[in-house]
This record gives structure tokens, C-alpha cells and sequence, in this order.
């Protein structure tokens, strides 16, 4: 039936991703040329003799600004994309999402403590893993309260993680508040999600968490699969409930983490690219996780381009414009649900 | 018959849901190829007593033993190819495709990273062909009728080709031809050895399905035996408050049932 387009899926959407990685690195306040970014590129993977178009500060503002930037962007999105899918089975929930669980508002909180204890600077993962501790205290709070009773209502779901979000929203606050002052603009800043600034420091630690984590969460995709039938059936068929979900969240809480320690919170993201590829690739996590990587990542590097590209003025906050798009998308999604009782 | 292996069995078995004790003393056999039926008015403890049965819920008193080991003592993996549970209330999630759903029943046989191999082909296949929900195959879940979606939940547990069977109200949601169509393929699954317990609440249907009856009323097996007995028996009467009258069709043995309310007293 749609086993064609299923399968055309992953080729497309890294096709896609790779020409939207290629206008990401040459757009921006300076443009470069795709032909020179291409033999830079090139020559930098020893693929060419070394030739290219591209000067001297055109090389470094590939290298240095655009590049680890533009990767770091589809780390994010991959890595928030997949991090939605899993959530989504874990909670048997279509529209479970980082920033709805309140995943996303515990994540900064940690990074906010991190930066506020001085600790960001000081200690090369201590972000990542801060902003990892924060997200997993979360989804825990949010596991244990709404999904005490091992169903999981959507109502019930979203409304912990309102409160969970509040809750972390408002210690954020007052963390805001006891600031010293020359750090809150990077408080500020990360808040409303952005990748300005990012050099190959951050691709490194993100890489490492996202990569390893999402790809784990794929090897666990037949688990993943069992569990979304529901904790009953998931049981009977020699699924071992309890320490497999743990095992998801807290997967799960390690990437969000690692995506939200280098960008701030980026919405909706995990909502959207598992949303719209389900239907396309089917819910199985073998085939629908790296397909929600690429069209995660794909969506997040164009929303990045986008901030550089829209205003003449002012680089836009990356999580503004993702939740610009993401929450329309997420009340359609939402109505279309509950219209089907 | 009763020289057939014991395949299931309960001794002395309690569930307690909080405080409360739900089921209490139940002792029974399901042996090889045995269609056994469980009956009861609501809230008798007819799914405790199947999830206990499954290994689902932790007895307070009692044990199980499937294959003569205590259910405790099974590895869950081996537990899930020895013993499979269809139940009415489960339901995937809506993008699942009918294939892919059935398919999740080789988990117990490939578990979490062995690549699946013709002999799990083999078994989707029969298990789909069986409910015949074959025309169905390529359908999401999210597209079917209830009934439909309960002949796919069945065909995931012929999928894991378990030796005992256990259905909790596996006709709720089907019509008649669909109820037909799932007895029939319950009885060649016991062609093949397969112990089959069944949750039915069609007292007529029960009957004339089953073997051997057990009827469970307020936690414990109030009676226990050949369908028409314990049908017409005082316990059953008493358990649904109800009068219950088998008569005889012309021919064979087979039975009519008449179901009237008595005065309650």
C-alpha cells in the first residue's frame, strides 16, 4: 500500500536535508557561493585537490560561523524529532511533545542553574548535563503524576505538563531574578531558543549525547513498539514494562537535554516532524526514528536559516519561530484528534 | 478426556486489588485442546481471574502453574510463547498497520534485536489468515470497525503460537458472522493442541462452544462443569438472577436457552 512511499521516504527527506544543509551554510548576513562552499567542503574531506572560489574570510565564516552552526541545528532538530516519536509512544500519545511534557521548561532550568552556578563555563558537559538532569527530572514528574495509573490520558497528560512547565517556568524565574546581570543576557537568551554563536565546542557535546542516544533509541525500537500497545498487552508478551519505559525516559531526557544545553528551547519540533511522517512511513520505531531524525533536522536547520534571513535587522529567536509554526500545526492536529473522539 | 496433559492450573488462588480481595480460592485445570468457559454477572472477577491466570496481577494466596512450572518461575519471554492473552479492551494505537500489529506477536520469539525469519512470516501469515482479516492486512488500526480491530488483537496472539490461549470477551464487539468465524478458528486452534479459556459473556454462546463451564460469582467458582449443568444449575441462577431454561432442539443433544427475569426478592 505505501510501502513505496515509505520506503522513498529516508532517501528524499536526506536528500532534502542535504540541499537545505548546503543553502543554510551559504546563506546568511554574508552570502557565499554554493560553487566555492562545495569546494571548500570538498578540499576540507580531502576530496578534491584543494581548489576553491572562496577567499580567505569567505573560508573562515564557512568554517568557523556557518558550519558547526548549520550541524548544530540538525543535531537539534534530529535529535528533538526523535526524542517527540519516542514520547509519543511511550505516553500512547499522538501529540505528546518535550514542550507540552514540560521536558523542554525542566531542561532549561537546569541549564539556568548551570549557567547561574557559574558551572557552564567552568566545566566543559556540565551544561548538557544539567539541562539533562532538568529534563529528567521532568518527564519523571510528569511519568509519575499523570501516568500513575499506567494510562495515560491526553488530557491528563497535557495538564501535568502544564504544571510541570509552570513550575520549572516560574523556578526559572527567580533563578532569572538572582542572576548577576552580565550573565542574564545569556539566560535570556537561550530561553528563547537560538544558535548564534555556536562553534565546534557545542557541535561536539551535543554530537555526542544526540547521536549516541538517538541511536539506542533506534536499536530499542521493537521494545518501543511493544510498549505502544499498552502496558496489558505490552506485559503479556514478555515486555518488561517498568525498567523498558524508565530506560525510554530517561534515553529520551539525555538527548532533549543535550538538543536544549546547545540551543535553548526549540518547540514543537518533536511534535511536528513524527507527526507529519507517521502517516508516510508508518508507526514503527525501526523506520519512523531516523525518518523523524532527518525531517526534525530538516526543519530546524531551515527555521535557523530562517532567523538569520527574515529580518535585515535582527537575528529572530530560533524557538519563537518554530513555535510560530509548531503551535498552529499542533491545534489542527489537535482538533483533527479530538474530532475523532 | 481427562487423561489429556494439564496445561494451566490455579490452587488456591486470591487477587487482592488494594485492600479489597477480588477473587478468593479458585482452583482449576485447562488441559490440551480443552475449550474452557468462564461465565459470570459483571464484576464477578472474570478478568482477575484471567490476568492472575496471565501472570498480569501477583496472587495474595495461591499459585499458578503453567506447563508444570510456577508461573513466577517462567522467564517473561518464555512465558509469552507458552501462554498468550487477547483481551476486548486492548486497542493499538491508531497509525499501527494490521500486519505490523499481528506481527508484534513474534516479539516473544525474536525479542528486542533478532532480525525476523521465515518462520515468523509463516506464523503472521496463518494467524492473519485464520481471523480471517486477510482482506484487512494493509489497513491502519485507526480505520476499523471495534470488531475488526478485536479479530486483529486475536490474530496477534495466534501469531505468538502459544499453547494456552486466553481470551477475555473476545466476541464483545463481533457480529454474528465474525462471532462464527472466531469460534471456529478457537476450535482449529485446539486442533493443534492448543488449550483455549475464554471470558464469554453470551451465556448461549458459552454453552454451546464450550467443553467444560466455570462460573464465577463474587470472586470464587460457584459451580463447574459440563455447560447445560452449570447453566441450569441453582448457582448460575442465583449469580445472574435470572431464570435459566435449556430446551431441547429436535435434533441431538443441542439446547435452546430461555433467559427471564425473576421477581427479586
Amino acid at each position: 500500500m505505501t510501502a513505496a512511499r515509505a520506503r522513498l521516504a529516508v532517501p528524499l527527506l536526506a536528500g532534502a536535508l542535504a540541499l537545505a544543509l548546503l543553502l543554510a551554510t551559504a546563506k546568511g548576513s554574508v552570502a557565499l557561493p554554493f560553487a566555492g562552499v562545495l569546494q571548500a567542503l570538498a578540499a576540507k574531506l580531502g576530496l578534491s585537490a584543494g581548489e576553491t572560489s572562496l577567499d580567505a574570510t569567505g573560508q573562515t565564516i564557512l568554517f568557523t560561523v556557518r558550519l558547526p552552526r548549520v550541524l548544530l541545528a540538525a543535531l537539534v532538530g534530529g535529535g528533538l524529532a526523535v526524542v517527540g516519536a519516542v514520547l509519543q509512544s511511550v505516553f500512547r500519545n499522538p501529540l505528546a511533545d518535550t514542550g507540552l511534557l514540560g521536558v523542554g521548561a525542566g531542561a532549561s532550568l537546569g541549564a539556568v542553574l548551570a549557567v547561574h552556578a557559574g558551572l557552564a563555563s567552568a566545566v566543559f558537559f556540565a551544561l548538557p548535563l544539567a539541562a539533562f538532569a532538568g529534563a529528567l527530572s521532568a518527564v519523571l514528574a510528569v511519568y509519575f503524576v499523570a501516568g500513575a495509573s499506567g494510562r495515560t490520558s491526553l488530557h491528563g497528560l497535557l495538564l501535568t505538563g502544564i504544571a510541570v512547565s509552570a513550575l520549572a517556568g516560574a523556578l526559572t524565574s527567580v533563578m532569572l531574578v538572582a542572576t548577576e546581570e552580565f550573565r542574564v543576557k545569556t539566560v535570556l537568551f537561550w530561553l528563547a531558543g537560538g544558535l548564534e554563536g555556536r562553534g565546534w565546542t557545542h557541535v561536539q557535546a551535543a554530537a555526542v549525547f544526540v547521536l549516541s542516544g538517538v541511536s539506542l533509541l533506534v536499536l530499542l525500537g521493537r521494545p518501543i513498539d511493544v510498549l505502544s500497545l499498552g502496558e496489558e498487552e505490552a506485559a503479556s508478551l514478555g515486555l518488561p514494562v517498568r525498567a523498558t519505559r524508565l530506560g525510554l525516559l530517561g534515553l529520551a531526557a539525555l538527548v532533549s537535554g543535550a538538543a536544549t544545553a546547545a540551543a535553548g528551547s526549540v518547540p514543537f519540533v518533536g511534535l511536528m516532524a513524527p507527526h507529519a511522517l507517521r502517516p508516510i512511513v508508518g508507526p514503527l520505531s525501526r523506520r519512523l526514528l531516523p525518518a523523524a531524525f532527518l525531517g526534525g533536522a530538516l526543519l530546524v536547520v531551515l527555521a535557523d536559516l530562517g532567523t538569520r534571513t527574515l529580518s535585515a535587522h535582527y537575528e529572530l529567536p530560533l524557538g519563537a519561530l518554530t513555535a510560530c509554526v509548531g503551535a498552529p500545526y499542533f491545534l489542527l492536529a489537535l482538533r483533527a484528534n479530538e474530532g475523532r473522539g | 478426556m481427562s487423561a489429556r496433559e494439564v496445561l494451566l492450573s490455579a490452587r488456591g488462588l486470591a487477587v487482592e486489588r488494594g485492600s479489597r480481595r477480588v477473587l478468593s480460592d479458585v482452583s482449576l485445570e485447562l488441559r490440551k485442546a480443552e475449550a474452557l468457559v468462564v461465565v459470570g454477572p459483571n464484576a464477578a472477577g472474570k478478568s482477575t481471574l484471567v490476568r492472575a491466570l496471565a501472570g498480569l496481577l501477583d496472587p495474595a494466596a495461591g499459585e499458578v502453574r503453567l506447563l508444570d512450572r510456577a508461573l513466577p518461575d517462567w522467564p517473561r519471554d518464555a512465558r509469552a510463547r507458552a501462554l498468550a492473552l487477547v483481551s476486548s479492551e486492548e486497542e493499538g494505537p491508531d497509525a499501527l498497520s494490521v500486519a505490523e500489529r499481528v506481527g508484534l506477536g513474534r516479539y516473544p520469539h525474536r525479542g528486542p534485536f533478532q532480525a525476523m525469519a521465515d518462520a515468523d512470516d509463516t506464523a503472521i501469515a496463518r494467524a492473519i489468515e485464520q481471523t480471517g482479516i486477510a482482506a484487512l492486512a494493509g489497513r491502519r488500526l485507526g480505520t476499523l470497525s471495534a470488531g475488526e480491530r478485536q479479530l486483529a488483537t486475536l490474530a496477534r496472539g495466534l501469531a505468538q503460537e502459544p499453547r494456552v490461549l486466553l481470551l477475555d470477551e473476545p466476541a464483545a464487539h463481533l457480529d454474528i458472522g465474525h462471532q462464527l468465524q472466531l469460534f471456529r478458528t478457537l476450535d482449529e486452534v485446539r486442533g493443534r493442541g492448543v488449550g483455549v479459556l475464554a471470558v464469554v459473556h453470551d451465556l448461549a454462546r458459552a454453552a454451546q462452544w464450550a467443553e467444560r463451564m466455570l462460573l464465577v460469582a463474587g470472586g470464587r467458582i460457584a459451580a463447574e462443569g459440563e455447560p447445560g449443568a452449570v447453566l441450569e444449575s441453582a448457582a448460575a441462577q442465583d449469580a445472574f438472577g435470572v431464570s435459566i431454561r435449556g430446551v431441547a432442539i429436535a435434533d441431538g443433544g443441542e439446547r435452546a436457552w430461555r433467559f427471564e427475569e425473576r421477581p427479586r426478592g
